[in-house]
């Protein structure tokens, strides 16, 4: 790990880009936690299919994400891409919840 | 390539197209109240258009969000040339002799017209 460290040459990072491409993909995210769980209410998705329903579309735009910023050349955008899939998922389920419920409860019971 | 026209519709047709859907979902509710009868699971075909809307809508985000830019302090450097480094703003003069020459200029070139 050490080695492969040393062996890397320093890359000065810009942090306005960073900053940038980072606020884009939050603000992504939010609205797919957000619409995949109106996506949920609407299913009818209870218990546990539910949270694997927001696990698949997490996952499902994670890959919509990576085929944006190229797949062989998303390096030139993010740093880490398993920090855009992990970052702040627990924030986004409780969005995911809120919708979820709310449309369920719009749809199916009312 | 910025948020154009296009995928904002993409986006206005994806949520319209999960509105329809919830609204067929929410009357096959009240058609199975009616009837009696127990939910099982939604028709097949109000289950492929919210998937397909979700996509839709997933794709028309990422779409109008932006555009990324590129993370390496020098990628905006690399596309300049040696002439924009030479301009430096703050050494301009307008106050020169080139004015005065050629108001003489012009102003000898009238006499001479006249």
């Amino acid at each position: 790990m050490a080695t492969k460290v040393k062996n890397e040459p320093f890359v000065a990072y810009s942090e306005s880009a960073i900053r940038n491409n980072l606020s884009i993909v939050e603000y992504c995210r939010t609205s797919v936690a957000a619409v995949s769980g109106c996506t949920a209410g609407v299913l009818g998705l209870t218990g546990l299919y539910g949270a694997l329903f927001f696990i698949v579309a997490v996952t499902g735009f994670w890959f919509m994400l990576l085929g944006k910023a190229g797949i062989d050349s998303w390096k030139k955008f993010f740093i880490s891409r398993k920090s855009l899939l992990i970052n702040g998922i627990f924030g986004h389920f409780f969005t995911y919840i809120l919708c979820w419920t709310f449309i369920y409860g719009m749809v199916h019971v009312y | 390539m910025p948020a154009t026209f296009i995928h904002r519709s993409i986006l206005t047709v994806g949520f319209l197209s999960l509105f329809h859907a919830a609204y067929s979902a929410a009357q096959h509710r009240s058609y199975l109240r009616l009837n009696d009868l127990d939910f099982t699971h939604l028709p097949l075909d109000i289950f492929i258009q919210t998937l397909i809307s979700l996509f839709i809508i997933m794709y028309g985000v990422l779409q109008v969000a932006g555009d990324f830019k590129e993370i390496k302090a020098s990628a905006d450097l690399e596309d300049r040339t040696w002439e924009t480094y030479r301009n430096i703003p703050s050494f301009y003069t307008f106050s020169h002799r080139g004015g005065k020459c050629s108001q003489l200029a012009s102003k000898s070139g009238l006499e001479e017209i006249e």
